[in-house]
């Protein structure tokens, strides 16, 4: 430890320590632009210079060691002439248009020109002018404010692992640009706008609408991805207009996805319901709420007396709260039907009488960067859980080792140690490879007495190497992505990743699909005792359906079935904040709200609890789901439906403790015999970035990005002329009954035989099973 | 004996007198009553009456929403909302002044960065129902338009002390 | 004129003494009420100079129109009358203040023959009459079942009350001099110029009976009874015409005192210096004339004294003019005993 003053404060610090990091943890404010705590230094801005004792010049407090003994002043004359001077240069170009700037009233530059700015400039020469760059539909840009601190090159080069920003030319001719002319499409851009010190990176969907000291912001939770990031929402005139990161070390440290940042949009879309609606004679026509939720009621009562109890299914989104998943599971247990859902994307629901408990990621978010070696099956990892992935990325770039079972080979933005990329039916033998690569020891011979189904030679040296990768290191981890719990061989795969992990001596985790996909099973909503799970929902159709916040043809694994299953159905009730595609088969609309003006719970993927509360007050006559599932529990006349509160629903249904329940292990991991994989092409249908989720999908400038692009059929070369399609031009490709036109692209990082078309769009919402087989032809 | 003195002049009334006096010599003062509307007081070129939004000479609007103005009211009489036009540039879309808020401190003005909100010379104005003195930024834009020269002479006026 | 008289006598026949009378009546309360009109638009002219103002000046030429204006607007008003007031006693309270004020010019002699009723001891029914005067107020108070009337009408009983002593013991002055109740005797008494008036050798009593005046119409310096603005008086629960009542009460009033300081100490309709051209005007303008002085010198303190607190006006009344008054009296009776008793008559 080492002893030092800075501004005559005696302070004990560890070697190592910078001045600006001692001095923040002791208090005192240094002025800096460039730094910034989880970036690398850059020492450029040169604004923290500091005065220390017998150093012939100021330094700067942001790249300079503490060493023992230091006097360090930050406010001496010297100290401040110098902040000054730099100052004065800092402004010696920045333009003086702070009265039309998004950055004013909460610009660091204005901030610190106040402080350490002249009144006047004595700069008479003509400023320099820098041309703006368009750089997507998030951020917009003026360029001639920037004062070259580096912070969102840096940002691109360290945390989201790809630089596409960067500094050309020098002196007064130095500019940030990307390198050619580019949008940005790291899914992480839109932290460039929070670090950008002044208004030369701002988000474009707010662009001008309002000032910072207007906003008033609200503690929030986002509801898109399972990492449960903390959000502040800002609103005005009950209206959201951004929504800014919550500092939380242990989840979303100061960082924001994009999803997460922009998706607010969606709150404000005009396909927003605003009352409730009834389909009366064919007709759709909006009613108040006491008509509709008689509807309701009088229509469940009748399918119960008609046709039984069990005819009546519950299907839920898991981006619903943890109170409205309960008050469901709650209503469908009293109405005595145990068909409840959330788990819509699943198609392989023959674990579940083996779970243990609410599958979770095995560990806290924060331990997935101090991980030696990983293991990820089936997984859009960028898409799916941006900051999960940035998680793993520095896991990498700190020494670990990223392993891939999956189907698709998007770049990771990172060194992946070993991948086996394979069709979706082909990863249940690749991650069996590798069970049985971990099973024998090096020398034993089993080991080598690989599968004879092995498709292709090349896995047996990459299961190999995988299960090497496991094997050293002491934190490691087995995750299952998104595309492996949508796979039609669900079970075999969780089965098989249980028995790795264990060999492995590593932790299995699933990465959360949604916001609450681990507080659904925490509250119940999932199919009570014989009760039916959503896919049996959708295989034997139900005489009535309760859909909550889900869009069926978009949140399902299999749109089309789904879809002749509602539209089968003598009432379908949708409790959706949006007029969506419902309108179609649904019989009664009632508007409820959003995260942002309910009060409701979320447990993150790694069981984590977060309540928060409403940001806004509902839209129109927009209720709370929990007091809409609640009136509707007292009007089907059943018990316990008398809450005041989100917070008695809250502790009803999460009472206890929670990491008890949660729990990834299978009773009996029988790795059944592997069957080899089915013939024909097969479907990798993952769900795009910015269509997961009802508020996204409305998210106006997050849809005109790159990733929320028009899907297209997607093969590698092989297959493509196997199926006697040129790239770039329309193919048909077919499921079952439905059939779209897409255009032919060519990605030969795909498997053979596999044909990567989007689901959740509403281009593919005709079309089957995610993962299923599918028939491509040439189009016309 | 300045108590003898005092109580003589009450009792024999003189104070009360002396002050007769005066208002009885007023009665013949010059009578300063001003005959408004007819005639008008000189007004200073800082004088703060009607909020006005003002325009370039090429017709464009100058206020740019940055709402200084909004925050710099003690009143909140100040509504605006902001939007970027087509042309790319910071616009309102709304610029709302109640009049029966404002208290005419004039720190709008003086907030202003580009002398798009002033207050005129404009003091005798009137509204015959309830929202008649809720200004709207069309509504000021028409005060502007309509003394924009007296607006241009008192700002010119007013410069150098500025 | 006696031909006219005789005419009309004949046609009414035996009603004439009614008609008679009731044209007498209205001879005077019509003047008076106009009177009242334009003594407002005097008060606002005349203030209004002295506080180097205009006044009224928009309504009709230089506003003479003002006064009718006014009097229009309080006509068309609403009369409310509050919940909890006692309705019949509430409106009967502006008509007992409004009687008084108009009955007491019966007596009131314009001229050595001019007046509707020459009674012996007239400034005896004058003195009972005004102090009529007080019920109105009180019950004005009371009726409104209001504590801010309530506590308005205590106290300007109180004043009134207070001020009627000093008054009274004025008159008796008065009485010694002229030894005489009668109205016409006590201004025949004066004859012979205004150094035989007797405001000079009464001239404590008439300074006290002047000011007891001021006070017991409620006006400047002494109106705190009513205190248009700061103190809520008597009358707040009062709007529209029954207001406008109380109003006139009060000019009419002013208007008495007015006439009868005239009466009593200025010589009432005797010319000021009894020769040639003075005596040529008919005694009832130099009564106007001096109804006039008396009352633009009410408008004059109201222009300059600022208000009296509660506590002074009670201090002024009790401890100033009744031993003031008592001892001049004393002075007087005393001198009449002595040769120089003529001083006084």
């Amino acid at each position: 430890m080492l002893n030092i003053e800075i501004d005559g404060k005696q302070l004990t610090v560890e070697p190592g320590t910078t001045i600006i990091d001692a001095a923040d943890a002791a208090g005192i404010y240094i002025p800096r632009f460039c730094y910034h705590k989880k970036l690398s230094v850059a020492a450029n801005c040169r604004m923290c210079l500091v005065q220390v004792e017998k150093a012939p010049k100021p330094m700067p407090a942001c790249a300079t060691p503490v060493t023992d003994g230091m006097k360090v002043m930050t406010r001496s004359e010297t100290a401040l002439k110098a902040q000054k001077a730099v100052m004065e240069f800092l402004l010696v170009n920045h333009p003086l248009d702070c009265p039309i700037c998004d950055q004013g009233g909460e610009c660091q530059l204005q901030d610190l020109a106040v402080g350490y700015g002249m009144g006047n400039s004595r700069y008479a020469e003509e400023k320099r002018v820098v041309l703006n760059k368009n750089i997507g539909p998030l951020i917009s840009t003026d360029m001639t404010r920037c004062i070259h601190c580096t912070r969102c090159v840096r940002f691109g080069q360290e945390i989201a692992g790809i630089m596409e920003m960067g500094q050309i030319g020098r002196g007064e001719h130095s500019e940030i640009t990307t390198f050619i002319e580019s949008s940005i499409g790291s899914e992480l851009s839109g932290n460039i706008i929070d670090l950008c010190p002044v208004g030369a990176l701002t988000s474009k969907p707010f662009r001008y609408s309002a000032r910072g000291w207007e906003l008033t912001t609200r503690p929030s939770i986002s509801p898109h991805d399972g990492l449960g990031a903390n959000l502040a929402v800002e609103t005005k005139n009950n209206r959201v207009f951004r929504v800014l990161p919550r500092d939380n070390e242990e989840i979303n440290e100061c960082w924001l996805s994009d999803k997460d940042r922009f998706a607010y949009e969606g709150l404000n879309s005009p396909e927003r319901l605003q009352r409730p609606m009834v389909k009366r004679y064919g007709e759709w026509r909006e009613c108040d709420w006491p008509e509709a939720l008689e509807a309701v009621a009088g229509g469940l009562k009748r399918v119960r007396t008609e046709n039984g109890d069990a005819q009546i299914g519950a299907l839920a989104s898991p981006h619903a709260t943890v109170e409205e998943l309960y008050l469901l599971q709650k209503l469908m247990h009293g109405i005595g039907s145990g068909n409840v859902d959330h788990r819509l994307r699943q198609s392989d629901f023959s674990a579940d009488a083996n779970l243990q408990g609410a599958p979770w990621l095995g560990m806290a978010i924060a331990e997935l960067e101090k991980l030696d070696s990983v293991l990820v099956v089936g997984s859009t990892l960028r898409a799916d859980h941006p900051l999960l992935a940035h998680r793993l990325r520095q896991a990498v770039k700190r020494g670990a080792q990223l392993n891939l079972i999956n189907p698709v080979d998007d770049d990771l933005l990172c060194n992946v140690a070993n991948k086996a990329i394979v069709a979706p039916d082909a990863m249940v033998q690749a991650l069996d490879q590798v069970r049985r690569a971990l099973a024998g020891s090096e020398s034993s011979p089993e080991s080598t007495v690989l599968s004879p189904e092995m498709p292709y030679g090349t896995q047996h040296s990459i299961a190999l190497a995988i299960a090497a990768s496991l094997r050293q290191g002491e934190r490691k981890a087995v995750l299952l992505g998104n595309l492996a719990q949508h796979h039609p061989r669900y079970a075999e795969l969780h089965a098989l990743a249980q028995q790795v992990a264990e060999l492995a001596g590593a932790k299995l985790g699933f990465l959360g699909e949604a916001a609450n996909s681990v507080g659904a099973c925490l509250a119940g909503a999932v199919p009570g005792n014989d009760g039916m799970n959503a896919g049996k929902m959708v295989e034997d159709p139900r005489r009535a359906y309760i859909l909550l916040g889900v869009e069926a043809e978009l949140d399902s694994y299999n749109p089309a079935r789904i879809l002749a299953a509602l539209q089968s159905a003598q009432l379908v009730v949708a409790l959706s904040p949006y007029k969506h595609h419902a309108l179609d088969y649904a019989h009664v609309l009632l508007p409820v709200a959003p995260f942002s003006e309910t009060s409701g719970t979320f447990v993150s993927t790694e069981g984590r609890a977060q309540s928060f509360s409403a940001a806004v007050k509902p839209l129109g006559e927009t209720r709370p789901a929990w007091k809409v599932l609640r009136v509707l529990g007292n009007l089907m006349e059943l018990p316990g439906f008398d809450y005041e509160s989100s917070e008695q629903v809250r502790a009803e249904a999460l009472h206890g403790d929670l990491s008890a329940k949660l729990n990834n292990q299978l009773k009996a991991p029988v790795a059944k015999p592997v069957g080899a994989a089915a013939g024909g092409l097969q479907r990798i249908g993952e769900v795009p970035m910015y269509h997961a989720d009802s508020i996204v999908r409305r998210a106006t400038a997050l849809q005109k990005t790159a990733a929320a692009g028009m899907p297209a059929a997607t093969m590698n070369g092989e297959t493509l002329d196997r199926a006697g399609v040129a790239e770039g031009t329309d193919v048909i490709v077919r499921q079952g009954a439905g059939s779209v036109v897409l255009k032919a692209v060519r990605d030969d990082r795909l498997p053979n035989d596999c044909v990567r078309v989007p689901a959740g769009h509403p281009a593919t919402a005709m079309l089957g099973g995610m993962l299923d087989e599918i028939v491509v032809g040439r189009a016309g | 004996m300045n108590k003898i003195k005092s109580f003589f002049s009450t009792f024999l009334l003189i104070e009360l007198l002396k002050g007769m006096a005066l208002t009885g010599r007023y009665m013949f003062a010059r009578k300063i009553t001003v005959q408004f509307p007819e005639e008008r007081t000189p007004l200073s070129p800082r004088f703060r009456g009607l909020h006005a939004q003002r325009r370039y000479p090429n017709g464009e609007e100058r206020c740019i929403a940055c709402k200084l103005c909004e925050a710099a009211c003690p009143a909140l009489a100040i509504t605006i909302e902001s939007a970027q036009r087509e042309d790319g540039t910071r616009r309102t879309t709304r610029y709302d002044i109640d009049l029966t808020k404002c208290i005419f401190c004039g720190y709008c003005e003086e907030a202003c960065p580009v002398d798009a909100i002033v207050e005129t010379r404009v003091f005798d104005y009137h509204g015959e129902k309830r929202g008649d003195l809720y200004y709207t930024k069309d509504m000021l834009l028409a005060v502007g338009d309509k003394h924009e020269a007296q607006i241009a002479r008192d700002r010119a006026a007013d410069a150098k002390y500025r | 004129m006696t031909d006219t008289i005789t005419l009309l006598q004949g046609f009414f026949g035996f009603t004439w003494p009614v008609v008679s009378n009731l044209a007498k009546i209205f001879a005077i309360i019509v003047p008076l009420l106009l009177g009242v009109a334009y003594l407002t638009y005097a008060e606002r002219k005349i203030i209004g100079y002295m506080q180097v103002r205009i006044g009224p000046n928009r309504v009709g030429p230089k506003g003479w129109l003002q006064p009718i204006a006014d009097g229009l607007k309080l006509f068309m008003k609403e009369i409310v009358i509050p919940a909890g007031a006692s309705k019949g006693v509430f409106l009967l309270a502006p008509l007992l203040a409004l009687g008084p004020a108009l009955a007491a010019w019966a007596v009131v002699p314009f001229g050595p023959e001019l007046m509707v009723a020459n009674i012996d001891a007239s400034l005896l029914y004058v003195m009972a009459i005004t102090s009529m005067g007080v019920y109105g107020i009180v019950l004005a108070g009371w009726a409104s079942n209001s504590k801010y009337s309530f506590l308005g009408g205590m106290r300007a009983a109180a004043q009134i009350v207070s001020y009627e002593l000093a008054m009274g013991f004025a008159l008796v002055g008065v009485l010694l001099a002229a030894q005489s109740l009668n109205l016409v005797e006590i201004v025949n008494g004066q004859q012979g110029g205004m150094f035989n008036w007797y405001w000079l050798p009464l001239f404590p009593l008439f300074i006290v009976y002047l000011i007891a005046g001021v006070a017991e119409t409620n006006r400047a310096p002494f109106d705190v009874v009513e205190g248009e603005s700061e103190i809520v008086g008597f009358h707040v629960e009062y709007s529209g015409f029954a207001f406008a009542i109380f109003f006139l009460a009060e000019y009419a009033n002013m208007i008495l005192v007015a006439t009868m300081t005239s009466l009593l100490f200025l010589g009432g309709w005797n010319p000021p210096i009894e020769v040639a051209p003075f005596t040529w005007i008919p005694g009832f303008f130099w009564l106007f004339a001096k109804a006039c002085f008396i009352l633009f010198l009410f408008l004059w303190f109201r222009a300059t004294f600022p208000r009296y607190r509660y506590d002074q006006i009670m201090r002024l009344g009790w401890k100033v003019f009744i031993p003031v008054t008592l001892v001049w009296l004393m002075v007087v009776a005393a001198a009449m005993q002595t040769p120089y008793g003529y001083l006084f008559h």
